[in-house]
């Protein structure tokens, strides 16, 4: 604290005199010219004395006059900025010599200007001190008080007014005019636009985006036919009955979880090279799930996450499960790894990963370096660091909670129990052969001994001994080491039917040969080990600590400054989460309803939900924001309110076609207005559930151990390395009401991907993803139109509606309501019946086999020891008792033909797009 | 939102004016991606880079950089410690001498060991690195950093940012295909991901086996024409649909991808299927003889991809893991690959294309002179090293017939011409016509590049 406090005291000093009033060179040296040469050129030409690229040192004028390698006396020639080189660099007009290098850096004409006229005025350089005053009494732009940079240039530079929006402190604004305050805002900005809102969306399309939106599922017909009839009677009840409705389904939490998901990377494995298993993560994911649906305070939400340990007691359960917030980035310690720099990384993770979620801030950005755009020095981010410098990983046994889905357990366990089995009959055969190498070995050496073990009993010298392992033929080699990793493997996952929290404790950081197993938390957290203390790394590297930090967050955020962390071993989290779930915190509030305003409208009010520094893009709505952050506050945290607040407005319900669409191009060209409502696609997993919903198949229960869905057989069976051996196979539950659950349940593993989700743009598990990316791909088509998996829905969603109703039309119709939640319209009935019949003949000619499952698979792999291939069995005991969700063979022409339809309308636009 | 790029592969604006005839032509047009407005290096040879990846770390000692003092020191103890040391690198280690005779190949006078009997007659077209080193000792990381630049994953591949800096020439076929062993290697998919970028810069992989593509075909018994009719009514009713929503021009581009997939479908297979080769070359490549049948048929591969316009091809050779017995192993992985990377070289050559194509031959690092006791026993072989690796390259603008950068004598540490990975990177982008400081992206705050923070070019590699 006390260097901090010193920092303040310095920004107040006194300053001496002006004396002579500044020439126009100095002036622009000083305000402008000197602070670019830092940001844009001194981090390679002078800041760092032993790389100094091209030997040209731009830190002073008379260095500067030396030139470098490449140019002498050209570079800086005082009265000739049209001729010297400094400038001429900046316009990138020669190859190779553009400055600065990166193009994204690259300097305005403005900027470049600055330079050449200073040149013009003679390049006057004067002392540091009569910068300082220049910049004390011309400088534009706004000063921050931060805890320091490592340079007083850095300390003391300017920003942008608008590059600051998010350090403002959330100020209420006035709402302009009446009506629902949302609307006022957003037509205000039409208003001055000259834009016209699109009108009103058609019910039908409403009850549809509200249910995808809330719930990631479809309307069904049912719904659509009572919302339609109550909208005709009381259209705002109808609506409001409606959201309430939604609100309060248990499915609520699984799609509004889901976005959290997205943005805290989760996954049920470690990724890298052993990609473990986390056997209990679940209990993260369902907790999450809980707290939406639950309403949970934000406030409350965040501290559980950050310090769900410290301020729950140890005991309390939930408490601890929310913390594995905390430990999901991707990570491992293995035999190869050096403990400080798996430490570290997960130091700097954290660090920001924090940053990112709670705060909008990529903190790595000042991993090395003061932050080079925002008011984060490097200081700060090992400030924010050394709070997480006592935390420390523990995977704990706990009691189940109540509202925790136990089902399904027993059976997986059977399963996993039946896969370890078979793995330790196999190392035991193998260890009976080695045996009786060992036996020959001894033999042929003519030795008394029968085994290594005997011989060593018997205090046999070490050149009596056999060296490592005696196996001849490479599979022996290689069946050894996989049985060994899967044994190892094998035992860990058995914790997936133990309640184990995945979670944190605070204490010393203990020495870690590797984490092949569940972290015990020791009896005495502050026994063995190394308390941290944490200092500025020189370039983030762990070996090389530079100035010692105190605990402290980040000091350019109102109140930020001043705030205590205390740097006791416990307790630093807590009050991390407290300033962070504060009120007065000018990010926190902001953050978190510009997520959940971009999730209903498909785009955020300041366009990177992650990043509000000064790269990010600047709120489209600030007082939108800052009105909506106060009123989020004020409601107690609560996110459902922020729902409700925001479906009730006319541009929620706004159609998405604008009768004047080219007006709107003009008025509008980065359609941020919202004058109409933005279609979306359907994410990858709606696109799932939704099928599974339409096609009847889908089971809604809820939580539990990660299920694992059908995927492409050739993927799921696909061999893949893990640390010095393969991974076992993925296989499928084998019943279809255990696979065909909601694909927030399906096992997340790093290093094998559904690639039915991940074609559809499911962000990889190991960024925070802040915003999903919705391309058009063509292996989309390859998965939606042929693959199993959309087989089996369309035949089950035939099927289903065959069953429900007899006639032709009907059934059709049926099929449309399911799908689009209407009814088709006569063209599309015309040639849909056309299509069914044409089909029948089709599907009348083809017979179907009932599908085979494998169940063993074959793995052909090149041994480490041997350079040899050998091969292995690996068995699928799921798929001897596999149940398959109905197949072709099953069912008759007229069904299957049916099926081809609904194929096509779960392929269509109208499905996979949401209005 | 409709980039260039996504009509590529996404594939968003209008098919019209590619005629059917040409879709799988080469040189339809060879503009940039969005990455790059124009190349930023007009005058560059590589139009295409085949990225062979050797997985698991190849040891330089054992193949191209020799170290006769390591007969001297063969079975010398020592002890290492330390808190900057691994379990694997710690405790109780001997040095250990190449099993392997060395040769001086080709006029340049390129080290080779004994074992590459065939890429030696094409050693004159190699240019060697040995300067280069990592920061990771474990596979997957060293792996990640290799294959994207970011040890801790996550981020785009190689083949991802040139597409993005190139844009394609074939509008059917992916511009960055990976063609991966039966199994994926360690850290998976990511090693090919997109990252950050759009998805349609994400590597395909071309399944060896199997279905090239997941799912191109539909299941067995759907023919084409079933498909065909299928298709016609969802066109029918995309099109209502589309004509309700006149301006979501998303609807379009889906609508087209189906078309689109549909010729897919039946093309290629046609352009992976390698039978219509003649036995001759079939034979160069040593395809269906062992041990080189599986590399060889990968490689043609590659050659036919790149003839057919795919900017980026990676080609996975793993099990280079040679912690124990090194002759053996290495002694059996060098035949797997010799044969087939010469025909490769060769090959591309006789038909013009080696000079628009560059390859690249590297593995995630190299390997130590010395190794750890283990159980006890001494199995011969080496640990990882990032500090001394050889990579080399040939084709496309490449210094060929050049050694350059050196390890000190025992090879367990780069000490001339040293460069980060990341400056390799760079090269490579350049060798490509491309500027690792202009290919750029936003994420996470900052625009991000391959090099993480930027690099310099290695001048010598490059011609």
């Amino acid at each position: 604290m006390c260097k901090r406090i010193f920092f303040i005291l310095t920004l107040f000093c006194i300053l001496p005199a002006f004396g002579k009033e500044p020439t126009k060179g100095e002036k622009l040296f000083a305000l402008k010219v000197k602070p670019l040469f830092a940001e844009k050129c001194n981090a390679c030409h002078g800041d760092d004395p032993e790389k100094i690229k091209g030997d040209l040192d731009m830190l002073s004028r008379k260095a500067i006059l030396q030139g470098g390698d490449y140019f002498a006396d050209e570079v800086l020639i005082p009265g000739k900025g049209e001729e010297s080189f400094l400038y001429l660099v900046t316009k990138r007009t020669e190859e190779d010599y553009e400055m600065p290098p990166k193009e994204a850096d690259q300097l305005t004409e403005e900027q470049q200007w600055w330079i050449r006229d200073w040149i013009n005025e003679g390049a006057p350089w004067p002392t540091d001190e009569r910068v300082a005053l220049i910049q004390e009494k011309y400088a534009e732009g706004v000063k921050m008080t931060t805890s320091g940079g490592l340079s007083d240039e850095w300390t003391d530079r300017r920003y942008k007014k608008e590059d600051l929006w998010a350090y403002q402190p959330v100020v209420r604004p006035e709402v302009p005019g009446k009506g629902h305050p949302v609307d006022a805002f957003l037509n205000a900005k039409l208003t001055e636009l000259e834009i016209e809102a699109a009108p009103e969306a058609e019910p039908r399309l409403l009850i549809r985006r509200a249910t995808f939106d809330l719930l990631g599922l479809p309307p069904k017909p049912e719904e659509v036919t009572d919302f339609l009839a109550a909208w005709e009677t009381d259209k705002e009840a109808a609506w409001a009955d409606l959201v309430e409705r939604l609100l309060s389904s248990p499915h609520y939490g699984e799609q509004w979880g889901r976005h959290w998901l997205d943005v805290v990377r989760y996954a049920d494995s470690s990724g890298f090279a052993n990609d473990y298993e986390r056997p209990n993560t679940w209990r993260y994911r369902d907790y999450v799930i809980r707290a939406f649906n639950e309403d949970k305070p934000y406030d409350q939400f965040v501290r559980e996450q950050i310090a769900g340990d410290e301020i729950g007691k140890r005991e309390d359960v939930e408490m601890l499960v929310a913390t594995g917030f905390l430990r999901m980035g991707p990570w491992e310690h293995t035999g190869m790894s050096v403990a400080k720099v798996t430490r570290q990384q997960f130091l700097d993770d954290v660090t920001d990963s924090v940053g990112q979620v709670f705060l909008a801030h990529a903190l790595q950005c000042a991993r090395c370096h003061d932050h080079k755009f925002d008011p984060v020095p490097t200081r700060d981010y090992y400030s924010m660091q050394a709070i997480f410098a006592t935390t420390q990983f523990s995977e704990v046994k706990t009691n189940w909670l109540p509202e925790e889905n136990l089902e399904g357990m027993e059976e997986d366990k059977r399963y996993h129990e039946m896969r370890k089995k078979a793995n330790e009959d196999l190392l035991a055969s193998l260890t009976e052969k080695q045996l009786e190498y060992e036996a020959k070995w001894f033999e042929e050496k003519g030795l008394p001994w029968k085994s290594k073990q005997e011989a060593k009993k018997a205090g046999a010298k070490p050149k009596d001994l056999p060296g490592g392992k005696l196996f001849e033929k490479p599979e022996e080699f290689g069946m050894e080491r996989i049985g060994r990793k899967w044994q190892n493997r094998f035992g860990w996952e058995m914790d997936r039917y133990e309640p184990v929290a995945y979670t944190v404790y605070n204490g010393k950081t203990r020495p870690m040969k590797n984490n092949y197993n569940r972290i015990a938390m020791p009896k005495n957290p502050m026994g063995e080990g190394e308390l941290e203390e944490t200092a500025i790394l020189g370039g983030g590297d762990p070996f090389s600590p530079t100035i010692p930090v105190e605990p402290a967050v980040l000091s350019a955020v109102p109140g930020g400054l001043e705030f205590d962390v205390p740097d006791t071993v416990e307790g630093r989290r807590t009050a991390l989460a407290n300033w962070i779930a504060d009120p007065e915190n000018s990010l926190t509030s902001r953050v978190m309803v510009n997520r959940i305003w971009q999730y209903h409208f498909g785009q955020a009010i300041a366009g990177n939900p992650n990043s509000f520094g000064a790269t990010g893009k600047k709120p489209t709505h600030p007082e939108l924001l800052d009105w909506l952050a106060s009123e989020f506050v004020e409601k107690g945290w609560s996110i459902k309110e922020m729902h409700r607040l925001i479906m009730s407005s006319d541009a929620y319900r706004r159609s998405t076609s604008h009768p004047e669409p080219d007006v709107v191009k003009e008025k509008d060209p980065e359609g941020t207005s919202y004058a109409a409502f933005l279609p979306r696609r359907l994410a990858a997993e709606e696109i799932r559930d939704a099928s599974l919903a339409v096609s009847g198949e889908l089971n809604t229960e809820a939580g539990g151990i990660p299920i694992r869905p059908d995927m492409n057989m050739e993927a799921a069976l696909q061999p893949r390395m893990i640390m010095g051996t393969f991974a076992p196979s993925y296989v499928p539950n084998p019943k279809p009401e255990q696979r065909n659950r909601r694909t927030i349940y399906a096992h997340k593993t790093r290093g094998h991907r559904d690639p039915f989700l991940e074609v559809f743009n499911q962000p990889g598990p190991d960024l925070s993803c802040e915003m999903r990316d919705t391309s058009n791909v063509t292996p989309q088509v390859f998965t939606l139109f042929n693959s199993e998996e959309s087989m089996d829905r369309a035949l089950a969603f035939a099927d289903r509606v065959l069953e429900e109703v007899d006639d032709e039309n009907a059934a059709v119709t049926r099929a449309f309501q399911l799908a689009y939640g209407r009814a088709p319209n006569g063209e599309e009935l015309d040639a849909s019946l056309d299509h069914w019949r044409q089909m029948i003949a089709e599907q009348e000619g083809l017979d179907f086999e009932p599908r085979e499952f494998p169940t063993e698979v074959v793995r052909e792999a090149n041994e480490e020891n041997t350079g040899e291939f050998f091969s292995f069995t690996e068995k699928l005991f799921v798929f001897e008792d596999y149940e398959p969700d109905l197949q072709p063979s099953e069912v008759d022409a007229r069904t299957r033909a049916f099926a081809d339809l609904c194929l096509v309308l779960l392929n269509s636009n109208e499905f996979v797009y949401v209005y | 939102m409709n980039s260039r790029r996504d009509f590529l592969y996404g594939l968003t604006s209008s098919l019209g004016s590619v005629a059917f005839s040409s879709m799988l032509s080469r040189d339809l047009m060879a503009h940039p991606g969005p990455g790059a407005q124009a190349l930023h290096f007009p005058k560059t040879k590589a139009k295409h880079c085949i990225f062979l990846y050797m997985e698991g770390g190849p040891s330089h000692i054992d193949t191209f950089d020799p170290k006769p003092k390591l007969t001297d020191l063969h079975l010398k103890e020592f002890t290492r410690e330390g808190e900057k040391q691994s379990a694997m690198s710690s405790g109780k280690r001997y040095y250990v001498q190449s099993p392997f005779d060395f040769i001086k190949a080709g006029e340049s006078g390129a080290d080779m060991c004994t074992l590459w009997e065939n890429l030696k007659d094409v050693a004159d077209d190699l240019c060697f690195y040995r300067g280069m080193q990592v920061d990771s000792v474990n596979h997957p990381t060293a792996n990640y950093q290799a294959n994207t630049g970011n040890q801790f994953g996550g981020d785009p591949g190689i083949g991802a940012w040139v597409n993005y800096g190139l844009g394609t020439e074939n509008e059917d076929l992916p511009g960055f295909i990976v063609l991966p062993e039966l199994a994926h290697p360690q850290g998976g998919a990511a090693n090919w991901a997109n990252g950050y970028l759009p998805t349609s810069y994400q590597g395909t992989p071309l399944r060896p086996t199997g279905s090239p593509i997941l799912d191109i075909q539909p299941p067995k018994g759907i023919t084409r024409e079933h498909q065909r009719k299928n298709l016609d009514l969802l066109a029918k009713l995309n099109q209502s649909h589309a004509e309700e929503h006149p301006y979501h021009d998303d609807l379009v581009a889906r609508m087209k991808n189906y078309e689109l997939a549909f010729r897919m479908q039946t093309q290629v297979p046609n352009t992976v299927n390698i039978d219509a080769e003649s036995e001759k070359t079939k034979e160069m490549y040593g395809i269906g003889s062992e041990p080189t049948d599986d590399v060889g048929r990968r490689c043609l591969l590659a050659r036919k991809l790149v003839e057919k316009g795919v900017r980026f091809v990676q080609l996975y050779v793993s099990t280079w893991d040679s912690h124990d017995y090194i002759a053996k192993a290495h002694g059996s992985l060098i035949p797997r690959v010799d044969k087939p990377i010469a025909a490769l070289i060769k090959d591309l050559k006789d038909r013009g294309l080696l000079e628009e194509t560059l390859i690249v031959w590297m593995g995630e690092f190299g390997r130590t002179p010395d190794n750890g006791v283990r159980g006890g026993g001494k199995a011969y072989g080496r640990d990882h090293n990032p500090d001394a690796m050889t990579v080399w390259m040939a084709g496309g603008g490449v210094n060929a017939g050049h050694t350059i950068g050196a390890t000190d004598e025992i090879g367990a540490k780069a000490v001339d011409q040293v460069h980060h990975v990341r400056d390799f990177h760079v090269t490579l982008l350049r060798l490509l016509g491309l500027d690792d400081n202009k290919l750029t992206y936003y994420h996470a705050g900052r625009f991000k590049q391959l090099s993480q923070f930027g690099g310099t070019v290695i001048d010598d590699l490059i011609a």
